[in-house]
């Protein structure tokens, strides 16, 4: 029913040693939390949450340590029962310093009184908002954009039907994989309390071909369950791009600059669906996450981990990195953060901790020699050459003009590079000056048309006066 | 007072053969520059020929710059231009019919030539006559020098000899993209390149200087 | 901690292919042709070959030491300019001619102009079309094969073609064994590397494919479904030499899939009106030059619509 070709451009990256092939076979486990954990109370897009306890306060297990701070925020719980013993910064992967809660295990794992939906099939789409606000469940794909948010449907647009991302295109990463191997019941009784609570009649699951495993649990568990269709899918990267699923599913086109309720659906990921549930069945807040540990790992593995333990407790889990080490990367290796220091806590959006042997420093950049492949790889159909010379000679109109803010930032024209460009660098600094520059010039023209305005009013008064 | 005009003259003169060269920085005349440089003897009469209009259509423009109405300026001076252009054909029919059945039409093509207009315009219509002299004559040499040069590297290597005298050794097989117009513009670019070049090292050592 | 350990933007992984591997897969691709070459040629094809090489690659050298560039011979595109440029000269030409061939090729049309990927008409063909201008003699005569009996004319195939197709072998197009360049002949041996490229995914079918298309078609077309003219048409002359290695060029080719396409119908098109009304009895380089010419034109009409960017969902 649905044609071969899924999206325009895409690449197919390569692996290494210690990625899928090993890893989609390793069960996922839970591994023990640390005697410490640091929580950073900013691990969403927006503004960092409240604390909630102080210096010294005893937390238990599940309580909630964090209020979302705005609308786009998002609550934080304590991943441990145990002691605040700290209220300070911590950095993050991206090399930010933010606001955390240190907690100091008791190793008890005492639960705070969970609160389970009372009548979980019948709830209204405000009720299961609440639900998914308080339990602090964000995009688990790694954009960590706040869930409730993307729940709450502007009045005028309208909500068809949900797609659920199990595409997981980034290579090494396993972990949405075994969760969908693992828990297809609660995945797709998760979807169907959504569908309930929302008045949707119809989801789309869309899973990469190369996890046919998981195609069929997740078929199996929606046998009965209507309005569920799990759709397989090419494996192409960046095929769990929000705007380039929709279009492999449904054919619809996401318009630029605008978000996937302009199509009509809501696109969640499969980890994100899966917190729901646990969220409204059992109670449980975000809490802990499947994190895949892989590459250069010595065992490596599927865990879950508790939020805020850091990454050094991961990598011994997993016995260690090998020696030839040059790069540590939270999340995939197409748009995950590369990092040095190991003490960062796991948040809520690592999907994965890589360990590789190549760093992008180690290659060379030469002239461009117009081979297209870029163009070619491009899923938002830009011009990845034309723009990279248009911002190295800072024609910044014309940048605009071809689009560079539809840019996803996907890094498939970096991949597919031969001559080795930092094209995905150059976008990213190219997207925030067009970003400036029209700011400045709606400024300008708000400023102009004040000037105007008092103008013309001042011309009346005179005009009374005289 | 004296003085200064006099240093003005050389000024104004110097300006056109080097500074503003019409050929190799104001990239005016482009059409003779390409038409007629494939033998060294053409550049010098053709140079020539244009430097003599010039410096009359200057003369007489300065001259009659106070007269003539602004609104009917261009049409008075291909007046000028076009009288000295027939008289120079003429002259050459008459004098020298080998060279001028080579120029051919170029010589008759002076008439809209842009280094005259362009000078008449920018120079002559605002200055006295004797500065619109030194602008013609600096001007007219300026572009008789770089199309000979242009033209001897031409000849050189399309005909293998330098005004007809025989460079190139026996054996040469003459390259005869040369004589045709992309030679013309192949030469002319790597001539600009190598004036730009000599620029810019020019400028750095007056800089030198100067610290 | 761990050392050593670097910090970079992502995509942290990178796709196997470079510069310097695309352009020795293309030298590869190149080799039965110019093996071809040496066997109906002789020894002196494979010294035009050689001499054509070095003096590319030393030229590239030796203006980017003079220019205190970064010396980029390492990325193998100056060998392969060397070996198309060798492939479209007759093995008869004297030495120097590759030489200046060379020079023309590299300082000229590649490096005056910014270096690989920034020349805006390909380096191989116009440093052809500057010889075949200049000394149209010596690069006009295509000399006959070692296979050849003495007996058999000069005359290249094309211009026995336009009188008297009959009377050309299909065979002897295909493996070569007709007077032309050195590199042109034997149109199996090119066929071989085009295949080998875009099985590697260095070269695109598009272009190719229309040019060679379009001018069989148009060819077919103008002598009356004579289909016997029309393919002997298209293997004929450095029509396979060109689609395949010089047309593809990438930077003086378009980038977009549209581009490639108006590219190569252009090519096809040119080609036959040369071969068929012109003076010329090739239009292969020409027509290709010229098209090289239109390709920044025909890259900024043919940009792709960016994702989203008119259509709204229905």
């Amino acid at each position: 029913m649905f044609g071969k070709r899924l999206f325009p451009g895409g690449v197919h990256p390569h692996e290494g040693k210690g990625g899928k092939s090993v890893n989609q076979s390793n069960p996922i486990v839970p591994l023990p939390a640390p005697q410490r954990l640091t929580i950073p109370l900013s691990q969403h897009t927006g503004a960092p949450a409240r604390p909630l306890v102080q210096k010294g306060d005893h937390v238990l297990m599940g309580q909630k340590i964090g209020e979302p701070a705005s609308f786009v925020s998002a609550a934080v719980h304590a991943s441990v029962s145990g002691t605040v013993t700290e209220i300070g910064t911590c950095y993050n992967f991206g090399g930010y310093e933010v606001p955390c809660v240190v907690i100091e295990n008791d190793y008890k794992d005492e639960w705070v009184p969970l609160h389970p939906a009372e009548h979980p099939e019948t709830l209204t789409a405000a009720e299961m908002v609440q639900i998914v606000r308080e339990a602090g469940i964000v995009g688990m794909g790694g954009a960590t954009f706040p869930t409730p948010v993307k729940l709450t449907i502007a009045p005028d647009k309208h909500l068809e039907f949900f797609v659920v991302n199990g595409a997981e295109c980034e290579p090494y990463l396993t972990a949405d994989h075994r969760l969908m191997l693992e828990k297809p019941t609660q995945i797709i009784d998760g979807i169907r309390l959504l569908m309930n609570a929302f008045g949707v009649h119809e989801t789309l699951i869309g899973v990469e071909n190369n996890k046919a495993d998981a195609i069929e649990a997740l078929r199996a568990a929606a046998a009965n369950v209507e309005g569920i269709k799990v759709v397989s899918l090419p494996v192409r990267y960046p095929q769990g791009g929000e705007k380039q699923l929709v279009y492999a599913l449904t054919k619809r086109v996401i318009p630029g600059g605008g978000l996937p309720i302009d199509a009509g659906c809501v696109v969640l990921n499969v980890g994100t669906v899966f917190a729901i549930d646990e969220a409204v069945r059992k109670g449980i807040p975000l809490i802990q996450r499947v994190t895949t540990a892989g590459g250069l790992m010595n065992n490596p593995g599927n865990y879950l981990v508790r939020i805020g333990t850091p990454v050094r407790s991961l990598i011994n889990a997993c016995g260690g990195t090998q020696p030839h080490v040059r790069t540590l990367i939270s999340g995939g290796p197409m748009m995950g953060t590369a990092f040095v220091n190991i003490d960062i806590p796991i948040t809520k959006g690592c999907s994965g901790i890589l360990a590789l042997d190549k760093s992008a420093i180690d290659v060379d950049e030469s002239a461009c020699i117009r081979c297209g492949r870029c163009m070619r790889a491009c899923p938002m159909h830009l011009q990845p050459a034309q723009m990279d010379r248009l911002i190295r000679v800072e024609n910044f109109d014309e940048l605009d003009r071809i689009g560079v803010l539809s840019c996803i930032e996907c890094g498939a024209c970096t991949y597919v590079c031969p001559a080795k460009r930092l094209l995905t660098q150059s976008f990213r600094s190219g997207k925030r000056i067009v970003n400036i520059r029209r700011k400045k010039v709606k400024e300008r023209e708000a400023a102009e048309k004040a000037a105007a305005e008092a103008k013309a009013q001042q011309g009346g008064q005179a005009g009374k006066e005289a | 007072m004296a003085d200064q005009k006099k240093s003005s003259f050389i000024s104004v003169f110097l300006n056109g053969l080097i500074t503003e060269n019409p050929t190799f920085t104001l990239m005016l005349g482009m059409c003779p520059t390409l038409g007629v440089t494939t033998a060294a003897m053409n550049g010098v009469s053709m140079g020539l020929a244009t430097t003599f209009v010039l410096v009359c259509s200057n003369l007489f423009i300065s001259l009659l710059r106070n007269i003539i109405p602004d609104k009917v300026r261009i049409p008075a001076y291909i007046v000028v231009i076009a009288s000295f252009v027939t008289m120079i054909d003429l002259f050459m029919q008459a004098f020298l019919p080998e060279l001028r059945a080579v120029l051919g039409t170029y010589i008759q093509l002076i008439v809209v030539n842009c280094i005259i207009f362009a000078r008449a315009e920018s120079f002559a219509a605002k200055n006295p006559p004797l500065l619109s002299i030194a602008d013609g004559l600096g001007m007219g040499l300026g572009f008789t020098c770089s199309i000979t040069l242009l033209s001897m590297v031409r000849e050189l290597f399309g005909s293998g000899s330098i005004f007809g005298l025989r460079i190139m050794p026996e054996g040469y097989l003459p390259m005869a993209i040369m004589n045709q117009v992309p030679g013309g513009f192949i030469t002319l670019g790597l001539m600009m390149i190598l004036v730009n070049v000599i620029k810019k090292y020019a400028s750095a050592r007056k800089e030198e200087k100067l610290a | 901690m761990q050392k050593n350990l670097a910090i970079t933007s992502c995509p942290h992984i990178r796709s196997r292919k470079t510069t310097q591997k695309i352009m020795q897969d293309v030298c590869i691709a190149l080799a039965p042709a110019g093996i071809a070459g040496i066997v109906y040629f002789g020894a002196r094809a494979a010294a035009i070959i050689a001499i054509s090489v070095v003096t590319c690659v030393l030229a590239e050298l030796v203006y980017e030491k003079m220019m205190n560039q970064r010396v980029t011979i390492g990325d193998w595109s100056a060998v392969v300019t060397g070996l198309l440029l060798a492939y479209n000269l007759p093995s008869t030409v004297p030495l120097w001619i590759p030489i200046i061939g060379g020079i023309i090729a590299i300082v000229l049309v590649k490096m005056l102009f910014g270096g690989i990927g920034s020349n805006f008409m390909n380096p191989a063909l116009t440093a052809r079309a500057v010889l075949f201008v200049s000394w149209g003699g010596l690069m006009g005569t295509y000399p006959i094969t070692r296979y050849m009996a003495d007996t058999v004319s000069a005359a290249t195939p094309l211009a026995v073609l336009a009188t008297d197709s009959a009377s050309v072998s299909l065979v002897d197009l295909m493996i070569g064994n007709c007077p032309g360049v050195l590199g042109e002949t034997c149109k199996l041996a090119i066929l071989a590397g085009g295949i080998f490229l875009i099985a590697r995914d260095v070269l695109d079918w598009k272009i190719p494919a229309c040019f060679i298309g379009s001018a069989f078609l148009l060819f077919l077309l103008t002598s009356g479904f004579n289909f016997d003219y029309a393919v002997k048409e298209i293997f004929a002359g450095s029509l396979m030499l060109g689609a395949i290695f010089m047309a593809t060029d990438y930077a003086t080719s378009p980038q977009s899939n549209l581009g490639r396409v108006i590219f190569g119908v252009g090519c096809g098109l040119i080609l036959f009106i040369i071969r068929a009304y012109a003076n010329y009895p090739e239009g292969c380089s020409f027509s290709i030059l010229f098209m090289n010419i239109l390709t920044p034109l025909i890259d900024r009409y043919t940009a792709p619509k960016y994702f989203g960017e008119v259509k709204q969902h229905g």
